[in-house]
Order: C-alpha cells, then structure tokens, then sequence
C-alpha cells in the first residue's frame, strides 16, 4: 500500500510533499489521511496527473465491460431483433421471450443439473485428493514430494484434446461412458494440479509450530493435520474449491468430447444452439448469461479470496 | 530441515516414518493422475502408430513411423503449428502489454481503485465458450456491432468493410480478442500483485535521484518484477498454446482454415476425418513441443517444492 501510494507520483513531477522516506506504519488509517491531504492542498499538477489517470481507468473500465453488458441487452430484445441490421445497443422492446425460448428448448434444463452437478463432484475429488497431497509434500520436504509437484505441473501442459478420445473410451469400457462421474474425472485432471499447487501456497504458510504442538499433546499426525492444521487452512480450502469449481463449469472441450445426450453440460448445449437450431442467437445470448451469472455474482462476492488465490499461486511459485 | 531429535538413531527412524507418510499422503493423488492422465497419453502415443479404424473395434493396423511422416507431410499440420505460435504470441504479446498497464494504473491510483480492480476481474469467471460467442457476436457480418460502430463513427465507409471473422488475412487476430479480453484480468492481477511487493524505499530512492517515468519503469520496476513476469507469461503461453473453445466457436478454424490451431487441428483430424491414428501422430509431437517449453520454464523459473 505504501507502494501505491508513492508510485503515483511516477507521472510526473516528483512532489517531496509525500511523507518522510520511511513510515513504517502502514495503517489504513494513515493512508486515508494522506489521501485526504493530497485531495486538499496538493499541486495543480499532480492533481491533473490523477484525473488523467482516472480518465484513462473509467476508459479502460467501458471497453472491457461492455461486451457482457451488450450480451445482457441483446438477451432481452425481441428474438428478431437481436439480427437486426444495423443493431441497436438498448433493445427498443425489452422482453424476456429469448429466455423463455433458450430454457424451455428440452435438454437445456437437464443440462443445468449436469453442470452443477459435474462441478460438485469434481471439486470434492480435487479437494480429497490435493488436500493430503499437498500436506505432505509442504510438511516433509521429500524427494518424491519435490518429484511428485513437478509432475502435477507437468500434467497443466497436457493438452486436453490429447487426452479427451483415450479418456472417453477408458470410461466407457467400464460403463461410465456419458455420465457426470466419466465428465467430472476429466475435470478433476485438469483442477487436481491447480489444487495441489494452491494447497501447497496454503500449508507453506502455516507455523510448523502448531502441529508440533498438537503431536506433543498425543495426537497422531493425521490427527494433527485434522484437527489443527486443516482448520487453520479452511480459507485456502474455500479459495481452492472456488476454483476447482469454476474449472469445471466453464470447462468445454472434454465436455464435447465425453458426453452425448445424458450427461451433457450447458457449454456444450451453448455451442450447440449454433447448428442444430440454425443460428438462434436470441436464446444463446440467454442462456449464456443465464450460465454466467452465477459465478459472476459469486466471484464479486468472494473477490478478496480470489485475489489471494490467484496471486499466491502465481507469485510465490 | 533441521534435525530436532537429540540421538542420530532416533532421529533415522522418525524420518523414514515422516517420508512413509508423506508418501501416503500423496499416493492417492498421485495415482489419480497416473491412470487418468498418464495412462492416456500412454495410449495416445500407443495409437500413434497405428492405422485405426474410425469405427469401434474396427482393424487396427500396426504402421511404424507412418502417421508422422503424413503428419509431417502435410500442409495442414505445419500451418497449424506456425498459427499457433503466433496465435499464442499474439495473445501473450497484448495481454502482457495491457495487464501491465492496468496493472500500473490501479497501483497508481491506490486504495481508491479497489473496486474497480474487482469489476475488472470479471472476464475470469465467463466460460471461454460465452466469450467466444460474445466477441463473434460483437464482430460477425452484417449484424456486428463493432463494424457498425464504427461506421457510425465515420472510420469505416460501410460496416462490413472488415471482414473480421470472414477475412482469412486477419482472421487469427480477430479470434484472439475473447482470449485477451477473458484473461488480460489474470495477468494484470499477477503483476499487480508483484508491484505491491516491491519496496517503497527503492522506488523513493530512485526518485530522489532523478529518475523519469520510463528510467523508473524500466530500469527499477520491470527488472524487479521479472520473476513474476516470467511466471505470468509462461502459465499464459501454455494456455493460450491450447486455446480451442473461442475459436471453435468463433469460426471453426475457417474460413479455409486460416484460424486453424492445433487444437482444432488434431479434433477435427479425430472427429471430422476419423483418423484417430493420424490424429494421435499429431498430438504427440504437439504434446512434445509443449513438454519441451514446460521441462525449459519448470527448471529455469518455477523450481516448485524449493523454498525462496
């Protein structure tokens, strides 16, 4: 923060006016003060310098927002005007009749449940199989440990596509073929080493301390991990299935790949709108705002975890 | 790690109980991704060296090098490789440029950006599929809104003039746009992150001494995020490497596969002409390549597992 506060004056002139060369104390408090004091008395040019810059972000903040935002409003124009030429950007009737179209088309309700419930198993597998994993190769720094986190990278390289056609016909010969289970093993290969690699971040930052602790007191070591550590790493344990999750939901390719009409999940039935029923683009741009909606909502309102798992994953490396 | 047991001998059998522990821990998991990762590849590679059938349980013909010599032989597959090269430069490429510059912005801007940098996360949750059909609908003839904008905005003398989807010249531009603009987001919040860690005395000591913007930018920041900068750009040059759902849904690798990558290469090759033996030639030398840069960046940049 204290970084923040100071590289604002990189544009330009450099002002001495910002407090002394080391303050310690970062508090928030302190930084609002600050902030008030710049906002008072503060030169014409570095006050010109912020505007600018605030200027340049609500920019920034149009262009990158307003895709969606289009998306959101051809949803609700009338189906034969969302190819209207030349297109409007507000709908000139609002109208929910491409939602009532793209949910009512049969298999898209099935396909909902699919997903959902794709996600949900997916995610559990990844956290059942990485939490340990994750322990042991953080807790004691073994050879198999290192051996075995660089091979979970590895695995992030294997493109699905190479994978998806001898996967499918593995399930199939033991009748899983086109079920949510098949779908969400996929998945799982692809957020398992994610959710090691974040787990991993996560146990690194407890005190060894505390287990010790634990054993000293007569638990034994799994006992200690359940009872001590994994409750001090639960926040992780959120970060990590938000992710597992999202990995999953949005996931296409092996969705296309392992699931014919039984298990087939929203992404596929997206894609699918643009053959089977000619070019519907009213309901596409329905339900895919009905698909995304969701996890935008729960993304703005978990953000602060998000960041701190993005971030600790890619930083701390 | 330190030795905390006061006997050498005691200290022998604690640790190799801790190291049959630990592998304990990691054997489910590392059995998981044996049987369902490794063990596929395993048959893809199998495959590779074989004529298959495209039906089930049709003749399966043991050919050698066969299937990479046709890989090699044709012009599909090398075109593929040389679009996703710069398809993923392309991607990387602006992505880093943009990330970088929010990035600053939102540092500049401090405390009172904070949600901002929220909203402007967003994009990361959107299903690459939803993006892919957003951007096609923003960019698709006729009804396309960005041709129209422009129009109106007298840049462009008719909306259709660029053939953003339609025009094999610049086509592979225009399906990297949803990539770039579904995860400019994850790298700017990356490099933001980098930028909170770099020690304010050092940016207040090169102030002191004179420097510029761009002394300070390149001089000072760039050099100091470059492990961050390397981390970013290597997680987004793999995925971008393996990007299929945008551009599947965007053109299908058209027109006349001038946005074919590799990806939709090697499903079409599976899929469309059942040729799954072809098919597997061609992911195995893409799957090559790939372990290639991800053997280079592990042991230059990540060394997971070590303590920094």
């Amino acid at each position: 923060m204290r970084v923040a506060e100071r590289t604002k004056n990189d544009g330009g002139k450099a002002a001495p006016v910002v407090a002394g060369p080391s303050v310690p104390t970062t508090t928030r408090s302190s930084g609002r003060k600050r902030r008030g004091v710049n906002r008072e008395g503060l030169e014409a040019g570095r006050r010109s310098t912020r505007a600018l810059l605030w200027v340049l972000l609500a920019a920034a903040m149009v262009l990158y927002g307003f895709p969606f935002l289009y998306l959101l409003f051809t949803s609700f124009k009338t189906p034969i005007d969302t190819i209207a030429v030349p297109p409007t950007i507000l709908p000139r009737e609002w109208t929910l009749e491409n939602y009532t179209n793209a949910l009512g088309r049969s298999g898209v309700l099935a396909s909902f449940i699919n997903s959902v419930q794709t996600a949900i198993i997916s995610t559990v597998l990844s956290l059942v199989l990485a939490v340990p994993a994750a322990y042991g190769i953080t807790r004691y720094k073994t050879l198999s440990g290192r051996i075995f986190i660089m091979a979970a990278l590895v695995t992030r390289m294997v493109p699905p596509v190479a994978i998806g056609i001898p996967l499918a016909s593995m399930m199939a010969a033991v009748g899983l073929s086109d079920t949510p289970i098949a779908l969400s093993i996929a998945h799982t290969t692809i957020s398992l080493p994610l959710s090691i690699w974040l787990m991993s971040s996560f146990f690194e930052a407890v005190p060894k301390d505390l287990e010790e602790a634990a054993t000293v007191d007569g638990c034994s070591r799994l006992g200690a991990l359940w009872r001590v550590v994994i409750p001090v790493v639960s926040g992780g344990i959120a970060v990590t299935a938000i992710f597992a999750f999202l990995a999953s939901w949005n996931e296409f390719l092996f969705a296309l790949l392992m699931t014919a009409i039984r298990s087939q999940t929203t992404p596929v039935v997206i894609a699918n709108f643009q053959t089977q029923f000619g070019l519907d683009w009213g309901s596409m741009t329905a339900l895919a705002a009905v698909y995304s909606i969701p996890v935008i909502l729960l993304t703005l309102l978990l953000q602060r975890k998000i960041v701190a798992g993005m971030t600790l994953g890619a930083v701390k490396g | 790690m330190p030795a905390t047991g006061p006997q050498p001998a005691e200290e022998k059998t604690v640790r190799i109980s801790d190291r049959r522990f630990a592998l304990c821990l990691m054997t489910p998991a590392a059995l998981f991704l044996a049987v369902f990762v490794a063990f596929p590849l395993f048959r893809l590679v199998a495959d590779s060296f074989f004529k298959i059938s495209p039906i089930a349980g049709g003749p399966r013909d043991f050919v050698g090098l066969d299937n990479y010599f046709r890989a090699f032989a044709s012009d599909a597959f090398m075109g593929a490789g040389w679009r996703t090269l710069a398809y993923t430069l392309i991607v990387v490429t602006l992505e880093f440029a943009l990330g970088l510059g929010m990035a600053l912005l939102f540092t500049t801007l401090g405390r009172s950006s904070q949600i901002w940098r929220t909203v402007f996360m967003y994009p990361l949750m959107i299903a690459p599929i939803v993006a892919g059909l957003l951007w096609k609908f923003l960019m698709i003839d006729n009804f396309g809104l960005i041709g129209t904008l422009l129009h109106q905005a007298g840049i462009l003398s008719n909306p259709n003039q660029i053939g953003w989807l339609s025009d094999p010249d610049i086509v592979l531009y225009s399906v990297a746009i949803p990539d770039i603009w579904l995860t400019t987001s994850f790298m700017c919040l990356v490099l933001f992150a980098g930028l909170q860690n770099i020690p304010g005395d050092l940016i207040e000591a090169a102030r002191l001494d004179g420097a510029r913007a761009p002394a300070m930018l390149f001089r000072i920041i760039l050099p100091l995020l470059r492990p961050v900068i390397a981390v970013a750009l290597v997680v987004r040059g793999i995925d971008a490497a393996r990007a299929f759902d945008t551009i599947l849904i965007q053109t299908n690798g058209g027109p006349q596969s001038a946005s074919e990558t590799m990806s939709l290469l090697i499903y079409r090759t599976m899929i469309r002409f059942g040729d799954p033996g072809l098919a597997s030639a061609m992911g195995t030398l893409y799957l090559l390549a790939m372990l290639a840069v991800a053997f280079v960046a592990v042991s230059t940049i990540w060394r997971p597992g070590k303590d920094n």
